[in-house]
């Protein structure tokens, strides 16, 4: 039975993704790509990887959803004037296209067929050695032990993704959701979802932080589920966009980078080497490196999403 | 069997019904509203089978507990979402305003 | 589980498998339409799909961090509606 779930999972996997770059339709690809994403999700729970289930569940269906929609919104009133469809290929250009694709597959799957597996990988080495990482789940031991200096590297990416973009953004009138359809009120149900999901969100945004000690979770995961919330308080306009970026914002952008480098900084001289953790505090540090990535995962996120360069709280 | 098994294989059959209503009717009932009505009750009741089928099959009262969570969390998600795209699809053909209250 | 018999286990793939196919048969609509909202809908129906099909997952693999991942999926859902209603509606209605 495991077979035929897999068997109707992979192939509606593919066909899904056909689907997305074939189908005619902005939006029904939009939705198509939705889709996809929840299978992503069922993919990997099944590749018996719940971590990163829970960030595509996360990303996908918080980020990714809403990020399309509202990019559909931006682009409607172009679509509108002028609809040349994509760019007309000549149907032998694309023939020949296809075909050295599917033989650079081919070939790159028979060369990897061809690969033996090696003896000693470093995924095993670091299972074995787990304990001296601090905590219990592997993931969190190799993101923030083995491999510290790589999830350093990706949150400074992120920063500079957003700084990038707040470069780009400002002749972008049209970034972020937009504003509201004027003369319509608030649906009803709006106030009462919010005051429902955001705190359980917030729950449950710790929870994974917590969770990653020992079980899949982690800051990538909380982050992702805060930026979520950030987002649906954006587009019901509970946050407003901000042309400044306010000195807390800021703290909150550089704070967890700042905290992650500082402490493997002083690794060097507390333990043995640079992003190594004295052993005794190896679980509260990773913690506490992990709540301020979060935050600077979870903040430049809802900004990008935002397009806009800080946000403010506006009460209703 | 146990009877705890046989109950939880019933309810999960129960909830696979469900969805298939809710596909049969997504796929061919004829007006959108209609097709709001087939999904958001077809669906949650079809995951509210289903939960409780596993809860029986639970070790534990957490876990049971969880699924339970699972389920209410859904129910509220299906209500916002099912007002939001109601509303939607309602004032885009201009029907009517709600009376400002 | 261990201490559980192979049928259930079976049982519990066999109905995730069932889900999945009921979720496959769903895109026809958003193939259809004709409107937006009806292509929505049914990402809606998939959303709730999924969240059945990974607690079933959970329960046969033996993976309680997959709840977590139905968890997380419930509590986003609605996201994607509120982001919906903000697509400003063409007079005439037609989506794409």
């Amino acid at each position: 039975m495991g077979l035929a779930f897999d068997l109707l999972l992979a192939g509606g996997l593919l066909g899904l993704a056909l689907q997305v770059v074939a189908s005619r339709g902005l939006f029904r690809s939009v939705v198509l790509f939705i889709a996809l994403g929840l299978l992503m999700a069922l993919a990997w729970a099944r590749l018996a990887a719940p971590d990163l289930a829970l960030a595509e569940a996360a990303i996908g269906a918080g980020l990714t959803g809403a990020l399309l929609l509202s990019a559909y919104r931006a682009l409607q009133p172009a679509e509108e004037a002028a609809d040349p469809g994509p760019a007309a290929l000549p149907r032998w250009g694309a023939l020949a296209a296809a075909v050295l694709s599917g033989a650079l597959v081919a070939a790159l799957g028979w060369a990897a067929l061809g690969l033996e597996a090696p003896a000693a990988s470093a995924g095993r080495e670091a299972l074995a050695r787990l304990g001296e990482s601090g905590v219990k789940s592997p993931l969190t031991g190799v993101l923030l032990g083995f491999r510290a200096i790589d999830t350093l590297a990706e949150v400074v990416v992120l920063l500079v993704a957003f700084l990038g973009a707040r470069v780009v953004a400002e002749p972008l009138q049209r970034a972020g959701p937009g504003p509201s359809a004027p003369g319509s009120g608030e649906p009803v149900l709006t106030a009462p979802l919010l005051r429902l999901v955001v705190p359980m969100g917030v729950i449950v945004a710790g929870y994974l932080l917590w969770s990653g000690g020992h079980q899949p979770g982690g800051a990538f995961q909380a982050g992702a589920v805060l930026a979520a919330l950030g987002v649906l308080l954006r587009l019901t306009g509970r946050l407003q966009p901000a042309a400044a970026t306010s000195p807390a914002e800021r703290l909150a952008l550089v704070g967890g980078i700042v905290l992650f480098s500082a402490i493997g900084l002083a690794g060097a001289g507390t333990a043995s080497a640079v992003l190594a953790y004295p052993e005794a505090w190896a679980y509260p540090l990773i913690l506490a490196i992990e709540t301020g990535l979060a935050v600077a995962i979870a903040l430049p996120l809802t900004l990008l999403f935002s397009g806009s360069a800080g946000l403010r709280w506006r009460e209703r | 069997m146990t009877l705890a098994e046989l109950l939880s294989t019933g309810l999960l059959g129960l909830g696979a019904a469900f969805f298939l209503t809710g596909t049969v009717g997504l796929l061919r009932f004829p007006s959108t509203f209609a097709r709001l009505h087939a999904l958001t009750k077809a669906d949650n009741l079809g995951l509210g089978c289903v939960a409780l089928g596993l809860a029986l099959q639970a070790d534990s009262g957490w876990v049971a507990a969880k699924l339970a969570l699972v389920w209410g969390l859904a129910l509220v998600a299906a209500t916002a979402s099912a007002h939001l795209l109601a509303r939607c699809i309602l004032r885009e053909r201009g029907g009517t305003r709600r009376t400002p209250p | 589980m261990s201490h559980r018999g192979y049928a259930v286990e079976t049982l519990n793939l066999a109905v995730a498998a069932f889900l999945l196919l009921n979720l496959l048969a769903g895109l026809g609509r958003v193939h259809r339409g004709p409107g937006a909202a009806d292509r929505m809908l049914a990402a809606l129906l998939f959303g709730t799909t999924t969240v059945a099909v990974l607690l079933l997952l959970a329960e046969a693999m033996a993976l309680p961090a997959l709840r977590d991942v139905a968890l997380l999926l419930v509590l986003l859902a609605a996201i994607l509606a509120v982001a919906f209603t903000r697509i400003p509606r063409r007079p005439d209605g037609a989506g794409r």
